[in-house]
């Protein structure tokens, strides 16, 4: 839906609804646990370096991350399934009514949660509620090359469809919704409609061993509509109600699917 | 001549300046040319005179209208204005009407009854006024306006009413 | 059969039987020329001590509230302890302790005067200076914790050429329409009653000095129609600003219980906090009226042992009525189960920061309750205040287990990190420094006694005889 501007248009999206648009799968059974999602993620929408100390004090700047667990103490040590975690774009989305200035909203057009970063003041409610902890704040001016000259040269590898931020505001996965347009406005060129393949995030590009899985829900022929249908399909904190866009394959389904 | 003169007259305590009040208008002062003036709030029965009426609560009342109405346009009319869909709820929600409609119209209420205590009493006024600081000390001042013929009369018959002094009021910087 | 009297031991009577009536300040009556001068010389003494702390205020708020916030500011809230996942910590329990204590200050000139009171009288405007530099903290540190303070004017709702307007569905929206709602009426509220009092000092300076008193008294002079308008207005305050102190610390509250945090989203947090603040109110009111009444002139005339005790009955009413939300509070995740709120607990009573939790419990509880059930002692100026020092202790502590300690557990284990402050420990130093800067300063610029309401007591007090004794009798002259 858009206006003849091609802006879109906001409206109150109705309970049933809940297909959505884009979505993604990650099979957690063959994540590796490389991190080049991690990497790749970074370098695509310009995430800054924070430093050894402001890494090691929970203030790395990744949108995703890679959670790894362990049962039992060493040496009989098991290794649970990697789990990639980043913003899960849910439907009914815990940090959008807590943004008292309207930085953190829902698109109607691609049903993802936008962050809006020009008009963010910096309250960081929203990921106080986000129960995925997918948010992450800019502690510091990270990018400005004043403070930290030694960073000048990676300026040069800054992707300019996307904002560099400064101090202050909140920032996280936005299913490379720059890329997303980009395919759109290509196929609106040539006048056809987007393939389904053919918009790949910066994540499930850099993949290894093709664990994410990117693509339209809304169309249940889709790579990813048919991954999400597995039986070893599954949503994270499914209990809160939060209707994410993000499934999940692992091997223990704990019954949270049928 | 019967030229309107303007005297105070200064009372210690509550009974004298009562019993003098109550002279004068037995000496045919009018309620409307007698002026109390003290540094405690009396009510009007405690010295024999009308009730003050006061239209600060009629203002107040105004203001809660209108913080009302405020606290509905912020929540109701700026969805309007520029709806934006947030974590699934409705664009227009009714629990938050109840805090920001009662915050408002409370708001409303004290600030229209500050107001309406600058309107009504004429706040803020720097002209000179009929007035001696011994009346923040505690003293009863009753100021009262008669014929420049009875002078002489009121003013024997307050002092032997128990005012400390009678003399001609005359207005002052604060 | 008859049953003999006998009398009863001189050492068993009880102890008010024969109270001179004229301890309590209600029936020892002085004329109202002499408790002016009495305040006004309390208001124009100032030794070495006075500038002495005052300047040592003045450079703790220079550096520590100041300098450190600019250096905030300039470098990005990097330079203080918040992280993943504990986005709020000291600058959001500072919000909420400050706005907790602004609470009391409309606890006793507002509930008080509703209730008629009589205690309250002397103290009035001493706890609603409470309520307005308190309120000012509290925005001071909400506008720290801001990550884009300079922009924080995008909160307020005004028509702009992007048309866009702040989000009302935010529980932070709403404690910007509360907050700025309590800070305005309690500050005119304040100003109200201070009004004769101000005419008073106008009356009684002169020179250059006189000026400003003149200028804030509006032409007030006392007529009958400008008392009925000062009263009907205060009396619509006193009663519209019981239920907006209510809705205010409760909207504070619903920050934290309207998101999806365990031990966060509780439906009791509403009214225990709304009960916290009244427990860290009162017990600040019996420090500062302690302070008031050992560094100022006259003072002991008007704060007498009986006023402490009335607060002191107030601050352990207060401390049981804690005592019994935070038990709800703490027992219904204890019994129910959700594994994260039972691992929020696990970690508040055994982690790393367990001594602080019993430190609250001691503070809150056991202390109060031990020590404010004795008349005497609850009489005791700087007993109280000292009891009121550790409860205030103990609150800023609760505050703090829940915000930062609250956030340190989540539903994302790996995320878990606990809290290192930084800054925050300097800007908490100022605040509390500007705090008590602007109070030392009103001390000695406006009347901290409302002289008038203290004669309106007086003058409704009397003795009357009952049988042998002298009873205490108020007249209700409305």
């Amino acid at each position: 839906m858009s206006t003849e501007l091609g802006l879109p248009v906001f409206t109150n999206t109705s309970e049933e609804d809940l297909g959505g648009r884009w979505g993604m799968v990650i099979d957690q059974d063959i994540c590796t646990g490389c991190q080049a999602c991690v990497a790749a993620c970074a370098m695509e929408n310009n995430i800054p370096f924070v430093g050894e100390v402001d890494a090691a004090y929970g203030r790395s700047l990744q949108w995703i991350r890679i959670e790894r667990f362990w049962e039992g103490t060493f040496p009989e040590v098991k290794m649970t399934p990697y789990q990639p975690m980043m913003c899960q774009q849910c439907h009914r989305a815990p940090c959008e009514p807590v943004c008292p200035v309207f930085a953190s909203v829902h698109s109607a057009a691609e049903d993802l949660n936008l962050q809006v970063y020009n008009r963010c003041v910096g309250t960081r409610y929203c990921s106080n509620n986000c129960p995925y902890q997918a948010r992450t704040f800019n502690w510091r001016d990270y990018t400005d090359s004043s403070l930290h000259p030694e960073l000048t040269t990676l300026h040069n590898q800054l992707n300019p469809s996307v904002t560099v931020r400064r101090r202050g505001i909140m920032e996280k996965c936005t299913f490379c919704i720059q890329r997303i347009r980009q395919s759109e406005d290509a196929a609106k060129a040539e006048n056809r409609e987007l393939q389904d393949g053919e918009v790949v995030p910066a994540c499930a590009q850099a993949c290894p061993a093709d664990a994410i899985v990117f693509g339209r829900i809304d169309d249940p022929e889709s790579r990813v509509s048919q991954a999400a249908r597995s039986a070893r399909g599954y949503h994270h904190l499914e209990e809160l109600g939060t209707l994410p866009r993000v499934t999940y394959l692992k091997g223990e389904t704990d019954g949270r699917r049928g | 001549m019967a030229e309107p003169v303007m005297l105070l007259a200064l009372f210690e305590d509550i009974e004298p300046a009562a019993n003098g009040i109550t002279k004068l208008r037995e000496l045919g002062v009018k309620d409307e040319f007698i002026n109390v003036i003290s540094g405690l709030p009396f009510p009007g029965r405690v010295l024999g005179r009308p009730n003050a009426v006061t239209n600060v609560s009629k203002i107040a009342l105004l203001g809660s209208v209108l913080g009302a109405g405020l606290g509905l346009f912020l929540l109701y009319g700026t969805a309007f204005l520029y709806p934006l869909q947030v974590g699934g709820q409705p664009l227009y929600p009714i629990p938050m009407a109840f805090i920001s409609t009662f915050e408002m119209a409370m708001l409303g209420l004290m600030g229209f009854a500050f107001l309406g205590l600058f309107v009504d009493s004429g706040f803020p006024s720097y002209t000179p006024k009929n007035y001696i600081p011994e009346i923040s000390n505690g003293k009863i001042a009753v100021f009262f306006q008669c014929a420049a013929a009875e002078q002489r009369q009121l003013i024997e018959s307050l002092t032997r009413s128990g005012a400390v002094s009678v003399k001609p009021a005359e207005a002052r910087q604060l | 059969m008859a049953v003999a009297a006998r009398p009863i031991p001189r050492a068993q009577q009880h102890a008010q039987e024969h109270d001179d009536p004229r301890e309590h300040l209600m029936h020892d009556p002085k004329p109202r020329g002499e408790m002016n001068a009495m305040v006004l010389e309390s208001m124009h003494t100032a030794g070495w001590r006075f500038y002495a702390a005052t300047g040592v205020l003045m450079l703790l708020v220079l550096t520590c509230f100041f300098y450190a916030w600019y250096y905030m500011i300039a470098n990005g809230l990097g330079v203080a302890g918040v992280n993943r996942p504990v986005f709020w910590g000291i600058f959001l329990v500072n919000t909420v302790f400050w706005i907790g204590i602004s609470h009391a200050g409309t606890f006793i000139s507002a509930i008080l005067r509703v209730m008629k009171i009589e205690g309250r009288r002397p103290f009035t405007r001493a706890a609603e200076l409470m309520t307005t530099f308190g309120l000012v903290q509290a925005g001071a540190s909400i506008f720290m914790h801001m990550g884009r303070v300079w922009l924080a004017y995008w909160l307020f709702p005004f028509p702009n050429e992007r048309g866009l307007w702040p989000n009302f569905h935010s529980p932070l929206m709403w404690d910007f329409l509360a907050i700025n709602t309590y800070l305005l009426c309690s500050t005119m509220y304040l100003f109200l009653p201070l009004l004769p009092d101000i005419a008073m000092v106008r009356d009684h300076t002169t020179g250059w000095r006189k000026v400003p008193y003149r200028i804030l008294s509006l032409g007030f002079r006392g007529t009958e129609g400008e008392w009925k308008n000062l009263q009907t207005a205060m009396n619509i305050f006193a009663f519209a600003i019981i239920p907006v102190m209510f809705s205010v610390h409760t909207i504070v509250s619903w920050d934290f219980a309207m998101a999806m945090r365990p031990g966060w989203s509780s439906s009791v947090f509403g009214p225990y906090f709304v009960v916290g603040a009244l427990h860290s109110g009162m017990a600040a009111v019996a420090i500062v009226l302690f302070m008031i009444r050992s560094t100022m002139k006259h003072m002991t005339y008007f704060i007498r042992p009986e006023h402490f005790n009335l607060i002191g009955k107030l601050m352990l009413i207060v401390s049981m009525t804690w005592a019994y939300f935070y038990f709800n509070d703490y027992l219904v995740p204890w019994y129910g189960g959700d594994k994260w709120e039972k691992l929020l607990q696990e970690f508040t009573e055994k982690g790393p920061l367990w001594y602080l939790w019993y430190i609250m419990l001691i503070a809150n509880i056991a202390v109060p309750w031990l020590i404010l059930w004795n008349r005497k002692w609850r009489s005791t100026p700087w007993l109280l205040a000292t009891v009121g020092v550790i409860i205030n202790i103990g609150m800023w502590i609760e505050r703090y287990v829940i915000i930062p300690e609250g956030l340190t557990i989540n539903r994302m284990p790996f995320t878990w990190r606990l809290y290192v402050p930084a800054v925050e420990i300097f800007l908490t130093i100022g605040t509390i420094s500007l705090f008590m800067l602007l109070y030392m300063l009103a001390s000695r610029l406006i009347p901290i006694i409302p002289v008038w309401e203290v004669q309106e007591g007086q003058a409704a007090h009397m003795l009357r005889k009952v049988g042998k004794a002298q009873v205490s009798t108020v007249s209700d002259i409305e």
